[in-house]
């Protein structure tokens, strides 16, 4: 830091005329220096980013700050404004002027670096050269940019969106043509203070962490015990018994989940045995099943989701290195300590990163528990049942009671907890900090 | 020809706006009129200026069933013939029934014209997604009863607007087959001798009717129905004094499930789920009820009157596979498959007491309806396209096709017996309209809840169970109620 303001400093004392032109005029320094185009590209910049922000973008960053004075009102015709929209709005503007920051940036030390080699008698180089050089040298700059505005457009812009909606009071009755303000933290507030809703919020969060722990430890050792056993040398006919779970993979989650909710209703086929031998019909999924149905929803889970673990652990474990196996045989190792001692501390190695996604992803595991038990209230939850996870609470919330806020406050949450969760167990992998040792 | 009556329709509400210009001597009559009303007549006037938009396309959200038994084609094949002249194409929006005019709306997307219940296109009045619609001028107006355009009235700052045209009421009937009834019903089961089986005049027989069916063989019921549906079940709680909202409601603080004797409509719920299985719990009942009929596993059930045509076809399907013809077995099915109004409940709340002081019983229901939504580019040929849906000739052809019960008086009178039930038991208050705000969205689940709750009850072994007496039942009522009320004003 104290070096790049060194760096300024020295840029201002050393800078001629034609440099602090360029802090005036985009390029006017690049022109002077006999680089003309960029000159001109750059001027181009600042005269679009200078009429942007006169025809619309000043009051689209004013926008961002009242979200609406004017409310419409289709009957009499009356226009008004459109809070959402101008909060997108207000957002693209930040990031227009971001991105004109940094070309700013990036023109005074241009043009700087051109004094310099005007100074030391060289000639600039042509734009042709530079265009060259960018296609050779600094490719990977050009390729990426446009990745880049796509990923700033397409997913920067909806997360910061979605973070900046959990600062106002959209939603419930607050839907356009009604006026959204910003309230700052008062959603987040509400989550943790509301007598209704802060023991709903906890007792959903420590469910939720159960959850997301058992499930991923369950189907990770599931799916890596079924690739050993299919791995086996015995075991005859491997590719059928390998598509069987591959065609539970391959039909869509919903269809699934709805089978399994029906063979598991009073109705269902599971019913209906115990009702032929004579037993009494048992409520798997329904009110008072709370622990039938979490495990129920784990089993199912389980079931979804051990076929992707199985491919993948198949396609590490037949990367191993079996020299290994054999010297730990010589030695007189057993099964089990081959397996604690070699396969795991490999698998987990190689597949630390696919662990963490199938933790976030059982973390945000919305279908499970909506297609199993969806439609009911718990006695002591708010707007939720005691299967709900966070963003199944968020669904609630949100989507079917309106409560855009609140559901965007929790997101944000479910966000936090999770990149934390996933950062520290990650950083801490011998994957992370060993990377090169299986290369 | 419609240009012409169009611009006369026009040229009447100009002159009715001067009608303020007139002399002094005439204002009196002028005064007659509520200000707010004029106010919401120069606000639809404003919007529907009587002329039609030429060369446009339309989007109208049907009801899926409309779509599935080709009554909605019909309309549009009708109305575009008609309206070819003018350019105007009614097509079929496509979108999902559950669809958010709200939040979709002012962005461009979402119907013209939606047909949906009264509740559903209320709570679009609120943020004025809607338009107030001009009704007086609709063909429908005066065969509505009043009690139908009430569910499509608001008020919005102190003025009375109507945003949408009732078609068709929706409340509970009981289904029932003729043919399953005992061969001596009428000796047995036919107490007053009126030659109406007593099991469905009134519930303490249908219980008692039901526990004698599945004892003579267990694999058949009585009465079958899922006691999770709030919109079913809730009549039993109205019935002894439950109400939605207080203040005819629009009073979204008073939460009235508990109200008055509610619990003993709770008490008849579990008495009759206990002469059912654990199938009525969950959604099994909902599921399989056409088919359980059908075979006369099931002999009676809950369902609202569009629901008939899907009854009569399940039932003609097993009369085929017993190797009748199509025609015969549609004929039987129509003979044996009966729809009719629901029985009387005690006024004791017990369905075991006998010779009972019995009462009419209260139902929960809706009015379906056409709306315009306020987003469209095209009013004009929007309320044209609602005019013509409603007129005689096409709710008498959708009467007919789907079996509904239609709300114009003239098509109710043709259409037979279920219509003027119907009407009857609204004009005695013996129907609840949904309530017309947005607030009724929350009451769904937590009643669920609730009544899955008390059904579940019904087969907990004896010291397990919740609700052992009626105090349970109206203390697990009022828990409902706060559900509701948290649901509702928690997060406002």
């Amino acid at each position: 830091m104290r070096e790049k303001t060194k760096i300024w400093k020295q840029m201002i004392q050393t800078s001629r005329w034609q440099t602090r032109l360029s802090a005036l005029v985009m390029g006017s320094g690049q022109f002077l220096y006999g680089c003309r185009i960029k000159g001109l590209l750059y001027l181009a910049v600042e005269i679009c980013t200078i009429g942007y922000f006169a025809m619309r973008g000043m009051g689209d960053i004013r926008g961002f700050f009242t979200l609406g004075t004017q409310t419409a009102d289709p009957w009499t015709n009356t226009p008004g404004d459109n809070s959402v929209v101008m909060l997108l709005m207000g957002l693209l503007a930040w990031l227009i002027l971001a991105g004109f920051v940094a070309l700013y940036i990036a023109n005074l030390k241009d043009a700087y670096r051109l004094q310099q080699i005007v100074d030391r008698g060289e000639r600039p180089e042509r734009f042709i050269d530079a265009m060259k050089r960018l296609l050779d040298q600094k490719f990977y700059a050009l390729a990426l940019a446009l990745p880049v505005v796509g990923v700033c457009v397409f997913s920067i812009l909806p997360i910061v969106f979605m973070i900046l909606i959990a600062f106002t009071n959209y939603g419930g009755s607050i839907v356009p043509p009604a006026l959204v303000d910003w309230v700052g933290l008062e959603n987040f507030e509400k989550i943790i203070t509301l007598s209704q809703f802060a023991p709903t919020f906890f007792k959903i969060l420590s469910w939720n962490i159960v959850w997301a722990v058992l499930a991923t430890t369950i189907n990770y050792f599931a799916g890596l015990g079924l690739a050993l056993l299919l791995n086996k040398d015995c075991v005859k006919g491997k590719a059928i018994w390998r598509a069987f779970p591959i065609l539970a993979y391959a039909i869509p989650g919903f269809i699934t989940l709805l089978a399994f909710k029906f063979m598991f209703s009073y109705g269902g086929p599971i019913n209906q045995m115990i009702r032929d031998a004579g037993g009494v019909a048992i409520g798997f999924l329904d009110l008072d099943a709370k622990w039938t149905a979490r495990w129920i929803g784990l089993l199912v889970n389980c079931w979804i989701s051990v076929p992707s673990i199985m491919l993948l652990a198949t396609g590490h474990l037949s990367n191993r290195d079996m020299s290994i196996y054999e010297a730990a045989r010589i030695d007189g190792a057993t099964k089990f300590q081959q397996f604690r001692r070699l396969t795991m501390p490999y698998m987990i190695f190689t597949t630390t990163p696919v662990i963490l996604g199938q933790f976030v992803g059982n973390f945000n595991n919305f279908g499970i528990f909506y297609f199993l038990r969806g439609g009911m209230y718990m006695d002591g939850y708010f707007l939720a049942s005691d299967t709900d996870l966070l963003i199944n609470w968020l669904y609630n919330l949100s989507i079917d009671n309106n409560y855009y806020c609140i559901g965007a406050a929790i997101s944000l949450i479910i966000f936090i907890i999770t990149s934390i969760i996933s950062l520290t167990v990650y950083v801490r992998s011998s994957a992370y900090r060993e990377e090169d040792t299986f290369q | 020809m419609k240009k012409v009556i169009v611009t006369m329709l026009a040229a009447s509400m100009a002159l009715g706006l001067l009608a303020g210009c007139k002399e002094n001597t005439e204002e009196v009559s002028t005064n007659d009129t509520p200000s707010s009303e004029v106010a919401g007549d120069a606000v639809t006037n404003q919007i529907f200026t009587g002329e039609l938009e030429e060369n446009v396309t339309i989007q109208v959200l049907e009801n899926d069933t409309a779509i599935s038994k080709g009554y909605f084609q019909e309309l549009i094949d009708a109305f575009n013939k008609e309206y070819a002249q003018y350019g105007i194409t009614a097509v079929d929006a496509n979108m999902d029934q559950y669809l958010d005019l709200a939040n979709d709306g002012p962005y461009g997307y979402g119907p013209d014209v939606l047909y949906q219940a009264n509740d559903v296109i209320m709570k679009y009045s609120e943020g004025k997604h809607i338009y107030p619609l001009p009704v007086e001028q609709l063909d429908c107006y005066d065969q509505v009863p009043e009690d139908a355009w009430k569910a499509y009235l608001t008020d919005i700052d102190g003025v009375a607007y109507t945003c949408g045209v009732p078609v068709n009421i929706q409340a509970p009937m009981l289904y029932y087959r003729k043919d399953l009834l005992p061969e001596d019903w009428e000796s047995t089961w036919d107490k007053d001798g009126n030659q109406v089986p007593d099991m469905v005049e009134s519930w303490n027989d249908l219980y008692a009717f039901s526990l004698a069916r599945h004892e003579e063989d267990g694999s058949k019921y009585g009465y079958m129905k899922a006691m999770n549906d709030m919109y079913f079940a809730s009549g039993f709680l109205f019935s002894y004094g439950a109400y939605i909202f207080g203040n005819g409601n629009t009073d979204t603080t008073d939460i009235g499930f508990a109200a008055g004797e509610a619990e003993k409509g709770a008490h008849v719920l579990q008495q009759l789920a206990s002469a059912m299985n654990e199938d009525c719990i969950d959604d099994t009942i909902t599921t399989n009820a056409y088919s359980r009929i059908a075979d006369g596993t099931y002999f009676a059930t809950m369902s609202t009157p569009d629901m008939y045509s899907t009854f009569i076809e399940e039932l003609t399907k097993v009369y085929e596979a017993e190797g009748l013809s199509t025609e015969e077995a549609e004929t039987k099915a129509k003979e044996n498959l009966v729809m009719t109004g629901l029985p009387k409940l005690p006024e004791s709340g017990d369905l075991t007491e006998e010779n009972p002081t019995l009462k009419e019983m209260v139902a929960m229901g809706g009015m379906n309806g056409y709306a315009v939504s306020a987003y469209t580019k095209a009013p004009n040929a929007c309320l044209a396209f609602v005019d013509f849906a409603t007129s005689y000739e096409m709710e008498m052809k959708r009467s007919q096709m789907l079996g509904i019960a239609p709300a114009r008086g003239d098509v109710a009178a043709e259409a037979g017996d279920v219509s003027s039930i119907l009407f009857a038991r609204l004009k005695n208050n013996d129907i609840v309209l949904m309530p017309s705000v947005e607030a009724v969205s929350q009451i769904w689940v937590p009643g669920q809840t609730f009544f899955i709750d008390l059904a579940k009850d019904a087969f907990r072994l004896e010291d397990e169970r919740k609700y052992k007496d009626l105090d349970a039942m109206k203390q697990g009522l009022n828990e409902m109620c706060q559900q509701i009320y948290d649901g509702i004003h928690t997060l406002q």
